[in-house]
């Protein structure tokens, strides 16, 4: 649903990559589902820091998009999935634009781990914080375990909403290594698919799980 | 070009020969050419396997590169500007205040040349160019339109009444087609045992393909133009574009690299790409135009709904004896489409009249397997209604009124997969069955060329202009010439969505792969034969001697690699074109879907359990990608089935749900176990299309299962909780 993903603030209850992989050790870290672009980045200190305002009333903004600082110059009410998309250059276009409303999932991308959609973050927002979208867990040369599984099974024909359920099935695996169907339903619930492909994205997940089941043996 | 010509000699094809209204596969014996055949289905390396997408990884990764995603320096944002009213006169449009706004570079009223007239909420008016996406939605905003409203009409209960407004001047109601003897229709129906009188209703439906409609137009001004488009033909871009750039078409390229869905709604540059080349051109500057979607549902076309009434009688001992059927089409401005009834089956005496509808609504557009899941539903019903009548199961009694045996066979086979003989006799225990069949030609035709080049340093590469609309055109294309070449998938690089790279018709009516796989295995096999030439004398053999399998190329017990012998090629290499083969493709094909169901009988909540679809295909190229197709086109019929359908409200003409929040699409929590079976028993050696095919009996299979699961016959899709509990309220009435 669209509430559970909206800038939630989960460093609480999720331990995040950084404390997750400390806590399994490094055989687990080589098994878990990471981004496999992630270069050790510090954060932006403050907001303050990264924002420019200028006459016009737009700001040059830092983000933080897949381990690199990218700079654009917004309004305040760009949205996160806007700047990705229209105002970086080159442009990061794995987060698509379908509903512009929070209901279909297709921009979902990770705001400190957690998913997240961008179409329902304004770009000031998301400052200092880490985003990854689909270009940051895996390249076609080195794909992530959930990306392997989805070519794999096929779970994907047109593939305009693939980017939103990667995403969104590789944050629930970081989450939760072993879920169940149902718990995978659940995790892409937020998430359409126009072409139907739902059986496989389900196959791909459970997959993925399993192959990081097998990494850890 | 020495291309040596094999002796002539006979050959054995199976074609399809209709005899007494049944269709048969039958051997012959035909001349053989010497030209390609794709030989027995089983004998296949590549084809007929599991082949993975070769798009995959790009596209699992967020960069192959959509319409949308196209990014051009100095590029504008277009947004259009719609009508809020279903029928109005545009009085005045004031876009001065528009214009002053810094970083607007263009603007087009439509409405400037005067008397310009609305006919649906969502209808066009203006459009503009600026630079960035929130100054051309506020410069959208800051456009005063003064209207004055005209009545209009959009339902069609309304439109067929004498004093409706109307919609055109000839009046809202358009005669299609009248067939068949009324009077002998009603002298049959007055003796027959059984009789059934009802009406099926389904409503708009919307293609909802999640990339909008739109384009990227590259024009600076000067003499050639780039059109990246989001659409289902390559080639149906340039001629509009070319007219509203004013340059000739030679002189426009348009580009389809990957696109988000089309369903049947993305042919032709649509009035989107008429003002994205109209902004394009006023501000000589680059111009992104996609819709948003709000405009995707109000002015890109839909799925027309339908309203058919019936009578039909059968006898006793379950024979379909007389229809008769008003079939209205409601497609909006556009005529809407209907299968003629009494569609599959047959009736010895059937009268049928079809009328299109007209209502102030965008006009409809072809939706996957247009016209036939709504004369699935409404017929699928009714024989359902007359075999609960007849005391008969349902599956016998299609069976009985079907004559061709390849639904016998189909209808068996789905029935043991889902387990028919499990199925409640009587309906009312919560859990039911259903089951429906459809039909579609899918054939191909001469309109695709095809070229293969041979490097001298072993790369393979194939070229053709067509358009992968994600039914895994570039994953066949691949292994077509890798197969017959004797190389891995991953040998070959494909190029295709490219109006410069050789002619392909659209993706409409299930034909690319009918049209195009024909024309890519010509190429191959000239490829290969003109390759032989060069090899054989190495070989110390005939060209026809050559076998080209597992990355060789050998003869006699010598052998070449493909590297090796690719050194041997000329300095340029190898080109080959390929054109459309006849005994390569088949059209006509049958299809099944079974449904289990749960009903809810306290919330009227249907869930379905599971879902089976039997489907003949010919030539499976890539089973994969097949399975995925039937396994997508059920879930778009259950969602057609339970959840989908536009709402209009009558007293302002609007929609009420023209976006993803109010308009339900079937999400993760309403899929089934899902069965797709490939029909092998299918003996043609020729390839067949199947994105229709597979969207059409699904949604009357649910519709059926719930009747069985609840005695509730829901006669107007969707099937929501409240039919159903209105319906289980009156059996306790009349109980």
């Amino acid at each position: 649903m669209t509430d559970r993903r909206r800038g939630e603030k989960t460093d609480a209850v999720d331990p995040g990559r950084r404390r997750f992989l400390k806590g399994v050790g490094l055989a687990g870290a080589s098994a878990a589902i990471i981004d496999l672009i992630e270069p050790e980045m510090a954060r932006a200190e403050t907001p303050k820091d990264s924002v420019q305002p200028s006459p016009d009333g737009t700001l040059e903004i830092t983000l933080l998009v897949n381990g690199q600082r990218r700079t654009a110059r917004v309004e305040p009410r760009t949205t996160l999935l806007t700047a990705l998309r229209e105002y970086l250059d080159p442009p990061v276009t794995g987060p698509k634009l379908v509903c512009d409303m929070g209901t279909c999932g297709a921009c979902t991308v990770l705001l400190d781990d957690a998913p997240a959609y961008a179409c329902l973050v304004l770009a000031v927002d998301a400052i200092g914080k880490k985003i990854t979208t689909a270009e940051g867990l895996g390249t076609p040369d080195r794909m992530n375990p959930v990306q392997r599984a989805f070519v794999e099974k096929d779970a994907l024909m047109c593939g305009f909403c693939t980017p939103g359920f990667v995403t969104a099935i590789s944050a629930l695996l970081r989450k939760n290594p072993r879920p169940t169907l149902e718990e995978i339903r659940e995790a892409c619930q937020g998430n359409f698919c126009r072409c139907g492909t739902y059986p496989r994205v389900f196959e791909a997940a459970l997959m993925a799980s399993a192959a990081s089941d097998r990494a850890e043996e | 070009m020495i291309q040596q010509q094999p002796a002539k000699k006979k050959r054995k094809v199976l074609v399809p020969r209709v005899e007494n209204g049944i269709e048969r596969m039958v051997e012959i014996e035909v001349e053989d050419e010497g030209g390609p055949s794709w030989g027995p289905n089983n004998a296949h390396k590549l084809l007929n396997h599991h082949l993975v997408r070769v798009d995959g990884p790009v596209k699992v990764t967020g960069i192959a590169a959509y319409t949308y995603d196209r990014h051009l320096p100095g590029m504008l944002y277009g947004r259009i500007l719609r009508s809020p009213h279903a029928h109005a006169r545009v009085v005045r449009v004031d876009t001065s205040q528009a214009q002053r706004m810094p970083g607007v570079r263009a603007i087009v009223n439509l409405a400037e040349r005067g008397n310009y007239v609305v006919r649906f909420m969502g209808d066009p008016v203006a459009a503009v160019a600026a630079t960035t996406p929130e100054i051309a939605e506020d410069a959208i905003r800051a456009i005063k339109v003064e209207y004055e409203e005209l009545p209009h009409v959009v339902r069609a209960d309304e439109a067929i009444k004498p004093d409706a407004p109307k919609v055109f001047p000839e009046g809202n109601l358009e005669e299609k087609e009248r067939r068949g003897d009324l009077a002998k229709v009603e002298a049959e129906l007055a003796r027959c045992d059984v009789i059934v009188e009802a009406e099926y209703r389904t409503p708009t439906h919307h293609h909802a393909c999640l990339e909008t409609h739109g384009h990227v137009v590259d024009y600076r001004g000067g003499d050639r133009a780039v059109i990246y488009a989001s659409t289902q033909g390559t080639f149906t871009i340039l001629s509009d574009a070319a007219k509203e750039l004013g340059l000739p078409q030679s002189a426009v390229v348009s580009i389809v690299e990957h696109m988000g869905g089309g369903f049947g709604s993305k042919f032709g540059i649509g009035i989107e790409g008429k003002l994205a080349c109209q902004l394009a051109k006023q501000a000589r500057a680059p111009v992104k135009l996609m819709l948003t979607r709000k405009d995707e549902f109000l002015l890109a076309g839909n799925g027309p709904g339908s309203w058919q009434r019936f009578k039909a009688g059968a006898t006793r001992d379950g024979t379909l004896v007389a229809l008769r059927a008003t079939q209205y089409q409601m497609g909006g401005l556009g005529d809407g489409s209907l299968a003629g009834q009494p569609y599959i089956y047959t009736a010895r005496h059937f009268y049928r009249e079809r009328i299109a509808v007209h209502t102030h609504e965008d006009a409809a557009r072809a939706m996957r397997a247009p016209g036939h899941p709504q004369a699935s539903f409404a017929i699928e019903s009714l024989m359902d209604e007359l075999a609960y009548k007849l005391g008969m199961d349902p599956l016998e009694f299609r069976k009985k009124n079907l004559r061709d045996p390849v639904y016998h066979r189909q209808l068996d086979r789905g029935a043991r997969e889902i387990g028919w003989q499990r199925r409640p006799k009587e309906p009312g225990t919560g859990r039911g069955m259903g089951c429906a069949v459809g039909t579609w030609g899918g054939g191909g035709a001469p309109q695709c060329k095809v070229t293969v080049q041979i490097a001298r340093d072993g790369t393979v590469g194939v070229a053709v202009g067509t358009q992968d609309i994600g039914t895994g055109t570039r994953t066949f294309t691949r292994a077509i010439v890798a197969e017959e070449l004797g190389l891995n998938i991953r040998d070959v690089v494909e190029r295709i969505g490219d109006s410069r790279l050789g002619a392909a018709n659209a993706s409409g009516g299930s034909t690319t792969a009918a049209s195009l796989a024909p024309a890519v295995k010509d190429a191959a096999y000239n490829a290969r034969m003109q390759m032989a030439q060069v090899i054989a004398p190495l070989l110390g053999a005939k060209p026809e001697e050559l076998q080209f399998a597992d990355g060789k190329v050998s003869s006699g017990g010598k052998s070449l690699t493909w590297r090796q012998a690719c050194a041997a090629l000329p300095l340029a290499g190898i080109t080959a074109q390929g054109e459309w083969k006849a005994n390569l493709a088949a059209s006509g094909v049958h299809g099944v879907c079974f449904a289990e169901v749960e009903v809810d009988m306290e919330t009227g909540h249907v869930r379905p359990i599971k879902m089976v679809h039997v489907q003949d295909v010919g030539l499976p190229l890539n089973r994969l990608a097949i399975e995925s197709q039937l396994i997508g086109g059920m879930i778009q019929s259950l969602s057609m089935a339970l959840l989908e359908g536009r709402v209009m409200d009558a007293r302002l003409g609007v929609q009420l749900n023209p976006h993803f929040g109010d308009y339900k699409l079937a999400g993760t929590f309403e899929i089934p176990e899902m069965i797709p079976i490939i029909d092998d028993e299918d003996p043609r050696q020729a390839v067949i299309g199947v994105g229709e095919p597979a969207h059409i009996p699904g949604g009357s299979a649910i519709a059926n299962a719930v009747f069985n699961a609840c005695g509730v016959r829901v006669r107007e899709l969707p099937i929501t909780p409240d039919k159903i509990l209105q319906g289980l309220a009156e059996q306790r009435r009349r109980a």
